[in-house]
Formats: structure tokens, C-alpha cells, sequence
């Protein structure tokens, strides 16, 4: 749907200013209840998901045009789906992906972030979006003793993404990944620098054409190897496989799974068992890309209708919407859950109304200010329900909360479950 | 016309270039509310010239002098979720955001009240209160409305109004920007003694405050207000977590069961009328805290629009009637003997009306439901079927028995509009009903369902509307001095003048002191009294 489709909801859109809150009933302590971060971050209501259904409606009646300021808006988004969540415990019309549709858009019109320009010229360069030389992205597992897909068979491919992949400091845990798996007698190999990018972010940021790219990309790579199972540990690649390109009409033929839910397959069928105690109170962000940005998505093929003259908007057939029901939020909680030791406990914000960690979207590129700011934001909530450590299963997120704790001075353990999980085998 | 560049500079020295923008982009999410297409032919209204974010009163009253010496108009607003929030008389006119304003100040247990600033939110006063054993009224609107909004600008009225009074009633004192920039201290604060009376020993001017329907953000800028609690009788809501079956939508969410100290039952009986003298006996003993409309199922918010309109055929399926003939109540107590007693001499007045109990509405997880909605947290579940809704109808502050009499001619007037279907009364037949309580000052609202987007259901919901305007319509002086919960906008409604004259020139006399408040008509009056009609009447 093009966002023209999107007038209904930009009509009908009442300016409650639920997109910016979680939840109220939800709510757990009053000073965690804002939701989405660029509404708590920026001043202005066009900030919030209901401000750009506004600002959609007036520019399809030529009230404004794209400029600079429409851009800021636009961007300044984690594009993190909180709004979508809050929106329609009440309403059914679609906050997130009308500024898709938005993002889209304006990429196919030329209007641009300078930032994100760069980010994709390095994709369509180098295939990944940390600017970074293709040739480098299998040295995260130097070392390792790893098949090579394009070279060897396996069962399992592990796609490392491209934050694992050319952040340094977050190696370790690609590696621990790996050796966990093979611990566990996982019949697992990676593309090492074949590994491309899911597209997933560049999708965010409006580029459609990339997603499709590399969406036939990864199928021809899976269907080249002959795997049967695809495990990522990054969340915004799960995102990509499992829902984006689901979206767009190229459901994966091959199972994709998140790290957190072979671990958690793993450990129910006792092939690892966490055996060191933690002795740690931990708490879990859930990454927006493996919470209700993870639920599968929904296609649906009908008509919109009123029962005779009835004032209310119904679906023939009906229409079930993506209400972040069915994200993936209990695999990390069950995997912590078995580690002896550790005290578990939630923060206020969680499941389908977690907070973001600032990185989504394309703000760690464009943004990095704000994305620390939302990242300290998460930290400041840990540090409220007494949290020695913040633990997560997304590298994006892990980025953001080192940079957020090293500039505010932060002392908080920031852990993916992955190298926590390793710690204990 | 537009803010010159001195003007909007001279504004951006006293809040700071943070906190001012009149960006064309961000003025345009502040001019598209719901209801917007009911009152002006489309979602949007005139954009404001400049929005401002003050920070401190002393700002506030430096911006309204600044207004003052130029002529700008001005409108403060804390949530905006209705059009008279933002809509201004002409172009020349400003917003003030209040949303660096939101802290409860103080939260005196003893004394049972609290102090608040404008962006403070029912809810958030509502979770503070309980801590500490106190609550505050709940309004029939969503969890963003502003508590000074309520107390002193704006419908006031709550659900719980048998036990807690209504909002504007419990005002206690305020502080108050008048649009000359000047500061008017009301209620005790004014003697520098505390908050904890508003009628003395300092002035006491509630009702040029907020009176009935309130100025809208007309007269001045609220900065602080002291606003009564009462006895919250349960434990903190941290007790009462939404839990919902894996697999639900958040929106399934409901408390498991009533808590504690409290008791909720669904009376049905025979007819309607039965249904509500029980209900005005039960309210005028002041038994129970809320007496409401039993919601049932089809009051509910589920998942969405479709599953709710599976669950509305079903109910109706079962017999039309039965919502029209129950009634909800809500009974509290400090001790068990206390709740023993409410319980026992409600159910004297049902053997007396012959009321029964309806097993399916009794059902203890669907009484915590209606609970939960009519005490504590709800969102608008009026606004998802078609993302509108107008709140029809309202009495006025009247009686019981005036309502009683007002019924049927709602119901009669409306049986034109119910038969061609495209606007619709949520009640399944019972056209009219005091929403609020039935007790001494019943008040109530109706949330009529149209769709803006469909020209046929706009053009009846404009029809109805215009009936409910006309001073010489069937409704007479019910209309007045709303449509609803005072969201007439007035300059396409007109509502003080068409009804002054049919109440003793009240319209005047607003007007007189609107004049006196604001010498140099610079507080915008969209949701107000203009301060003169125009040659043409309006």
C-alpha cells in the first residue's frame, strides 16, 4: 500500500495521544509511561504517530510540502512500532506503517537524509550497513572452527548480521553464539564474508528496492545451500526474515528462528543446561524487532464495509490487525529463567510496549544524540526496578547501551543473552 | 495573518528558541482533532500562528502582557484532545502548550486533597492518590484528560460523583494567569493559608472560573490547582494489573475481580422505568458510589471494530432490551459491617422495584470489568468504530426527576434518526439516561456514533445536532449550555446567544465578565462567549 492508502487512518485519527504513551492500564510506575521516544524526546505533537497521520492528511490536501522540517519529523523516529501498539488497543488503523509509507515516499522522491545516503551507498557497495569492506565480514569468526557455507553443507545456517559482523567489540558474542551452538551438537555453519545484508533497516528507512534485492538474495542463498534452518542472533534481522520479507511476498521457505528460540528450544530438549549461577538481579529488554515488531505478518484481502448504514467500520472477511500479540517476548524470559542464581525482573515497560533502544529506524546513523538519549532512557528504567545488569538479544541494542552508559557514566552490566547463556554452560 | 518577525521574536526571548516554533509542519498537527469534521466541513481547522512551550508562570505571564501590548490572541491547552482545545478565533492567535507543567505539587494525605499542575492527568493523580488511600473522581473520558481541565476549564462532571462530587465542584483553590498577565490566587491560597478550602477565607470565584461549561482556555491560563480527594477504599493499583489469556490483545486486558471494600452488582428489572426509580432511590440514599449504566458486553473495547461487532449482534440477539432495564452499581465501605449494610438496603430497594439479578451479568469476572471501567482506567472505545463520535445531548445539572421527564422527549426526538440508522445511540433502545449518577445534580451525556466520512451519516448528525441547538426544539433548556461535554465551538454554534435569553441573559452577564477579565480581547473565546455578537447576530 502506497500512503495515499492510508487516508482512512489518517481521517480517522483522533489526536488521543495514545502513540505516545504505553498502555495506560499497563502502566506500572507513572514515570515510565511514555512510549514512544521521539514524542518524549522532541517538543511538538507532529513528533508523535498521530501528529504524522496529521501531517500525511495536509500534504495529501496541499496544505505543506516536504521540507526540511517534514524530514526531521519523519526521521527523528525509531520507527520502533510503541505508537502501534498503543494506538490500537483502541483504534484499528495502522500508525507504523503509514510512516513507512511516508519513508518510502519520500526516498522515491529524492527528499533524503545525508546520513542515511551514505549508510546506503556503502550497501550498495559493500552489502552491509556499517560503511564497512565486504572483504572484512567473516573476520568476526576467525578462528573459529566453523563450516563455510558457500563452500560446506549444513543444517543451520547462523547469519550474523551486519552489526556482528563489523563491530569489534561486539564479536565475542557472534563467536559465543557459534560455540554454544556447537556445544549443543548443532550441525551449524555461516557465509562468512558471503554474508550479506536482511535489508531490513534500509527498508526502515524508505528504501523499498533494497529489501526486494536482498530478500531474493538471502532465498537463493538458503535455497543454494540447502539449509533448513536460519538462525540470527540480531533481531532486526529476524524482523527482516521472518515478517518483512513475509510482507513484500517472499515468505522464507526455510525455518528462521532468533537465537533466544533455538536456545530455547536447546535447553527444553536439554542439549545445553545453564550450570554456573549468576548470582546477579537481571533484568530483559526486549529488542522492538523481537518483540511485536516479530509477530508474523498479516495478509489480508477483502473489503472495508458498514452493516447498512451503521456507523462503524467493519472488514469482509474480518480483519485481524497486527496488535504485537504475538512477538517473540517469553524465549529470553524462559532461557533466563533456567540460569542458577539470577534474579529475573521485569522493568515497567515490556512485551509489546518495551521500550526502544534508540537504534531503530535509521536514528543510530542519523541521530546518534537522540538514539543515546532513548538508550539511557532504558537504562534509567533498569536502574529503577534495582537491575545489576540489562540484558538483551540484539546487537543494535548492546551498541546503544554501551554508548549510553560509557556518556552518562552508567555503571550498569550491559549483556546480550548469548554471553550470558555462555557464561553458565 | 501571521506573527511578524518581531512579534515571534519577542515572544522567542521570554521561552527560548526550544521552546517556540511556527514551522508550517508542526502547526499542522495541531489543528486536526476529532470532531473538527462535524463542526467545520473538514478534519482540520485554521492553523495557530506560533506555538509556545512556557516553563515557569512568570513566562506565562510575560507572553499574555506581550499579547496585551500587540493584540495577539492566546489559547493555553494542557492535552488537547478536542477541538475547542486548539481552535483559535482568527490567525493571529497562539497556543500555549502546557506540558512542561506536570507535576503534582503536593499530595496532603491528611487534608485529602492535592495540588496539581495543568498536564497532570487523572490517571497520574488517580495512581498517586491510591497510594496513599485517596482517589479522585473519574471523568467518562480517557486516561490523558487534564485534572485542571476538568476541575476548572471544562466538563467537569464524573462518574463517581455519588461519593466524589464532581470536578468543578472540588476545586479547593487555584492560581490563576488572568488574560491580562495579572495572578489571582483563589480559594485559601489566596491568604497564604493552604489549599484547603475554596470558600474561604479567600475569594472564592469558582464560578466565574469555571462556571458550568466552562471557558475553555478563555479566560486566563490555570497554573496550579488544590482539588479534593476522597477515600480510595482499596489497596494501590498496583493490585489491580490488567491480566489478560496468553494469546489475548493488550486490549483484552481486565481485572480479575472487585477488590476489596468494594462490591458491584448488576440490578435488571422488569421495564425501564422501574430501572431508574430503583436507581434514583439507590442514589439519593446515598448507598452506593456509582450508580452507571451497565455496560454489559457491548460497552467494552475489544480487540477491534469486528469483534466487537460480533459480540454486539450476539447480545442483541438475546433480547434488546435487557442493557436498557439494568443498572450497575457500585457500592464501597470502610468496614465489612459498612458494605453488609449498603448491601442489604440495596437489595431492599430491588425487592421493592422488583429487580432481579441477571446471572450472566453478575458473573464476578464481568462485574470487575465493569469495575475497572467505571472506577478506575478506560480508554474511548467510541472512537475506534469510525475514529468519531459526538457527545449528543446533556442535561444540564438538573434533578433526577427533570431527567426522568426528559427522556422520552429525547427519545422521541431522536426516533427519526435511530430509524434511518446512520447515526446511532450505543443503548439498544434506552435513548436517554443520566450517564453520571442519579442522584441530587444528575447529569449525564450521550456518545452518539456517526461517521464523518460518510456524507449521509454527517448530514444527519448535523441535523440532530441543529435540533439540539435550536432554543424552540423539543429539547428546549436541556441544550443548554451544552452539546455534550461542552465541546460546541462557539462560533459556528452560537449556543450562549441563541440560549441566554431563555436563562434570565446568562449569555450577558458571561459576557459582561469575560469583558471585565480580558479588557484588551486577547484570551481566544472559540470555546467561550465572543466579546460581542456581531451585527448579524452572531
Amino acid at each position: 500500500m502506497t500512503w495515499e492508502k492510508y487516508e482512512h487512518d489518517m481521517q480517522r485519527c483522533s489526536r488521543c495521544s495514545y502513540c505516545k504513551y504505553i498502555p495506560w492500564r499497563y502502566a506500572g510506575n507513572l514515570d515510565f509511561i511514555e512510549g514512544c521516544p521521539s514524542a518524549a524526546r522532541y517538543h511538538w505533537h507532529a513528533f508523535a504517530a498521530g501528529g504524522k497521520f496529521n501531517l500525511g492528511l495536509s500534504l495529501m490536501r496541499g496544505e505543506i510540502e516536504i521540507d526540511d522540517t517534514f524530514l526531521d519529523v519523519l526521521y527523528k523516529c525509531n520507527m520502533d512500532g510503541s505508537c502501534d501498539i498503543s494506538c490500537k488497543v483502541g483504534q484499528d488503523i495502522e500508525p507504523l506503517q503509514h510512516i513507512q509509507e511516508l519513508r518510502i515516499k519520500c526516498v522515491q522522491e529524492g527528499h533524503l537524509i545525508p546520513e542515511h545516503m551514505l549508510v546506503i551507498e556503502g550497501l550498495r557497495k559493500q552489502d552491509n550497513m556499517m560503511m564497512a569492506d565486504r572483504a572484512d565480514r567473516g573476520k568476526w569468526a576467525d578462528g573459529l572452527d566453523v563450516k563455510d557455507l558457500s563452500r560446506e553443507k549444513a543444517d543451520v545456517l547462523f547469519h550474523a548480521g551486519c552489526r556482528y559482523s563489523f563491530d569489534e567489540e561486539l564479536w565475542p558474542i557472534a563467536r559465543s553464539g557459534i560455540r554454544i551452538l556447537q556445544k549443543a551438537g548443532v550441525d551449524v555453519g555461516i557465509m562468512g564474508a558471503e554474508e550479506s545484508c536482511c535489508a531490513g533497516r534500509a527498508y526502515e528507512l524508505g528504501y523499498a528496492g533494497e529489501l526486494v534485492k536482498y530478500c531474493e538474495h538471502q532465498r537463493d542463498v538458503w535455497r543454494n545451500t540447502g539449509v533448513k534452518t536460519v538462525v540470527t542472533p540480531c533481531a532486526d534481522c529476524y524482523a527482516s526474515f521472518a515478517v518483512l520479507y513475509d510482507k513484500i511476498g517472499q515468505k522464507p521457505e526455510v525455518e528462521i528462528l532468533h537465537i533466544t528460540q533455538y536456545l530455547d528450544r536447546l535447553i527444553q530438549e536439554g542439549k545445553i543446561q545453564p550450570k554456573n549461577s549468576v548470582p546477579a538481579k537481571v533484568t530483559y529488554h526486549d529488542p522492538c524487532h523481537l518483540g511485536r515488531l516479530a509477530e508474523p505478518w498479516i495478509h489480508w484481502n477483502g473489503k472495508e464495509y458498514k452493516p447498512g448504514t451503521m456507523p462503524i467500520v467493519l472488514h469482509d472477511p474480518p480483519k485481524k490487525y497486527r496488535r504485537g500479540t504475538f512477538g517473540i517476548y517469553d524465549p529470553p524470559r524462559n532461557i533466563l529463567n533456567t540460569v542458577p542464581g539470577l534474579t529475573f525482573v521485569e522493568m515497567y515497560r515490556i512485551r509489546e510496549y518495551g521500550w526502544c533502544c534508540g537504534a531503530g529506524g535509521g536514528v543510530i546513523d542519523a541521530y546518534p544524540d537522540f538514539a543515546e538519549w532513548t538508550g539511557a532512557e532504558r537504562l534509567r528504567e533498569a536502574r529503577a526496578v534495582g537491575a545489576e545488569a540489562i540484558v538483551s538479544a540484539c546487537p543494535w541494542c548492546k551498541r546503544v547501551f554501551m554508548d549510553a552508559a560509557e556518556n552518562t557514566g552508567d555503571a550498569i552490566q550491559i549483556l546480550d543473552i548469548v554471553e550470558l547463556i555462555e557464561q553458565t554452560l | 495573518m501571521a506573527l511578524t518577525n518581531d512579534e515571534f521574536k519577542a515572544l522567542e526571548d521570554i521561552v527560548g528558541t526550544e521552546y517556540i516554533t511556527r514551522e508550517p509542519v508542526i502547526m499542522e498537527s495541531y489543528n486536526q482533532v476529532w470532531g473538527n469534521k462535524l463542526a467545520f466541513g473538514h478534519k482540520r481547522h485554521n492553523p495557530p500562528a506560533a506555538i509556545l512551550l512556557p516553563g515557569t508562570v512568570e513566562e506565562i505571564q510575560r507572553i499574555i502582557r506581550y499579547c496585551n501590548e500587540t493584540g495577539i490572541l492566546f489559547k493555553p491547552f494542557a492535552r488537547a484532545f478536542e477541538n475547542v482545545a486548539t481552535k483559535l478565533s482568527n490567525d493571529r492567535g497562539i497556543l500555549l502548550e502546557l506540558k512542561r507543567f506536570n507535576r503534582i505539587l503536593e499530595l496532603d494525605e491528611k487534608n485529602m486533597h492535592a495540588v496539581v499542575e495543568p498536564f497532570v492527568t487523572v490517571y497520574q493523580l488517580q495512581d498517586a492518590a491510591a497510594k496513599v488511600g485517596l482517589y479522585t473522581g473519574k471523568p467518562g473520558v480517557g486516561y490523558t484528560a487534564s485534572v485542571i481541565s476538568l476541575a476548572c476549564c471544562h466538563q467537569g462532571m464524573t462518574i463517581s460523583q455519588l461519593y466524589t462530587s464532581g470536578y468543578g465542584r472540588n476545586v479547593l483553590g487555584a492560581e490563576w494567569v488572568l488574560p491580562t498577565g495579572d495572578i489571582l490566587n483563589l480559594g485559601a491560597a489566596g491568604r497564604e493559608g493552604g489549599w484547603f478550602c475554596g470558600d474561604g477565607p479567600g475569594f472564592s470565584l469558582r464560578g466565574i472560573l469555571r462556571g458550568r461549561a466552562g471557558a475553555n482556555g478563555g479566560n486566563g491560563v490555570i497554573t496550579k490547582c488544590s482539588v479534593k480527594l476522597s477515600p480510595w477504599y482499596a489497596g494501590p493499583p498496583t493490585s489491580y494489573d490488567m491480566e489478560r489469556e496468553p494469546g489475548k490483545a493488550l486490549s483484552a486486558g481486565r481485572l480479575k475481580e472487585v477488590p476489596g471494600n468494594y462490591h458491584a452488582v448488576v440490578l435488571s428489572f422488569p421495564t425501564t422505568e422501574q430501572m431508574m426509580k430503583a436507581s434514583t432511590e439507590i442514589g439519593r440514599a446515598e448507598l452506593a458510589c456509582i450508580v452507571a449504566p451497565s455496560y454489559l458486553y457491548t460497552g467494552f473495547m475489544e480487540e477491534g471494530n469486528d469483534e466487537f461487532w460480533a459480540k454486539m449482534q450476539a447480545e442483541s440477539e438475546k433480547d434488546p432490551t435487557r442493557i436498557s432495564r439494568s443498572v450497575l452499581i457500585i457500592l464501597n465501605g470502610h468496614s465489612n459491617r459498612e458494605l453488609a449494610y449498603r448491601k442489604r438496603a440495596v437489595e431492599s430497594v430491588r425487592a421493592k422495584w422488583e429487580g432481579y439479578l441477571d446471572e450472566e451479568y453478575n458473573d464476578p469476572q464481568m462485574l470487575a470489568m465493569m469495575f475497572q471501567y467505571q472506577m478506575w482506567s478506560t480508554g474511548i472505545g467510541g472512537l475506534r468504530r469510525t475514529g468519531d463520535f459526538m457527545v449528543s445531548i446533556q442535561g444540564a445539572d438538573g434533578s433526577t426527576e427533570m431527567h426522568l421527564n426528559y427522556r422520552p422527549v429525547e427519545f422521541e426526538a431522536f426516533k427519526p434518526f435511530r430509524e434511518r440508522g446512520n447515526i446511532v445511540q450505543p443503548d439498544m433502545g434506552m435513548s436517554y439516561r443520566p450517564m453520571e449518577h442519579f442522584s441530587l445534580g444528575s447529569s449525564g451525556g450521550i456518545a452518539t456514533g456517526y461517521d464523518p466520512w460518510d456524507p449521509e451519516s454527517l448530514a444527519a448528525a448535523r441535523e440532530y445536532m441543529n435540533m439540539v441547538y435550536d432554543s424552540e426544539s423539543p429539547f428546549r433548556r436541556f441544550s443548554y449550555t451544552n452539546r455534550g461535554a461542552m465541546m460546541q465551538v462557539e462560533e459556528i454554534e452560537h449556543v450562549h446567544q441563541r440560549w441566554g435569553p431563555i436563562y434570565d441573559n446568562a449569555d450577558i452577564w458571561l459576557q459582561k465578565v469575560r469583558n471585565m477579565l480580558d479588557p484588551n480581547r486577547v484570551a481566544d473565546w472559540s470555546g467561550y462567549i465572543p466579546p460581542e455578537y456581531n451585527t448579524d447576530g452572531k
